[in-house]
């Protein structure tokens, strides 16, 4: 069903702490020049309310599937070497890691950009979700409608 | 000939606020004849009404791939409901 992974990428759910280091250590490489890293982790806010902690989900087949497109795209778009996508689900504190993203290149721009790229595709098309629980209750957190096809094409009938 | 009615088996999910709305996260369901994704909606929202306020923030998908409302629904597909993703 999914396509094994060139490059040796890593691309992960977890619902354990994320730990970034052997992640940045699995990308780094002889031939490469430069690591950019995202670190995304729970703030304790949100709209001026504090946050006592989130809870992800996600539709865990599909967003693995859109986790690997996403690096096929920065490879076919970037000079880069190796990504590394983790994604952790389940109960998640105040500052802990959510989602740890590692791109190694040559060198730093294609890093930068492709680090940029990764986690802005994914908050837009992956598709997760995450409550954020407060003193007074729980909401889903507002998202981004993921861009879908919007009709199918059909052949046309013959005239 | 008259045209013969299939019986086409799908699975249903629901994710987020969606799962909430509908009460269940999963549900395998026997569709009497050839449908699209927006006529399964449509049946969801007759079961519970308020689902139907929320069309317009849904995007659909069959078999893990983002599809568009008229996609014609085959046995054995997997659709998924999906309110506005908020990972990272």
């Amino acid at each position: 069903m999914t396509a094994p992974l060139d490059h040796d990428d890593i691309i992960e759910l977890v619902r354990e702490p994320i730990d970034a280091l052997p992640l940045i250590r699995h990308v780094r490489a002889p031939e490469d020049g430069a690591i950019v890293t995202f670190d995304g982790f729970v703030r304790n806010q949100s709209h001026d309310r504090a946050t006592l902690y989130l809870a992800y989900e996600a539709y865990e087949s599909m967003a693995l599937t859109k986790m690997r497109e996403i690096a096929a795209a920065l490879h076919e778009k970037h000079r880069i070497h190796r990504v590394a996508i983790v994604h952790r689900l389940g109960r998640l504190e105040i500052g802990e890691t959510s989602v740890l993203i590692a791109v190694s290149a040559p060198h730093r721009a294609a890093a930068f950009d492709a680090c940029r790229f990764a986690i802005d595709t994914l908050k837009r098309t992956v598709p997760i979700w995450k409550k954020e629980y407060f003193e007074d209750g729980a909401v889903w957190a507002d998202g981004e409608l993921p861009p879908a096809p919007v009709a199918t094409p059909r052949a046309k009938p013959a005239s | 000939m008259p045209p013969v009615s299939q019986t086409v088996r799908v699975k249903v999910l629901f994710f987020g606020r969606l799962k909430d709305v509908v009460g269940q996260s999963e549900e395998s369901l026997d569709l009497s004849d050839a449908s699209t994704i927006e006529q399964l909606f449509a049946l969801y929202a007759g079961r519970t009404p308020e689902l139907a306020k929320y069309r317009s923030s849904v995007v659909a998908s069959r078999n893990q791939e983002f599809a568009s409302w008229d996609s014609l629904l085959h046995s054995g597909d997997e659709v998924a409901f999906l309110p506005p993703v908020s990972g990272g």
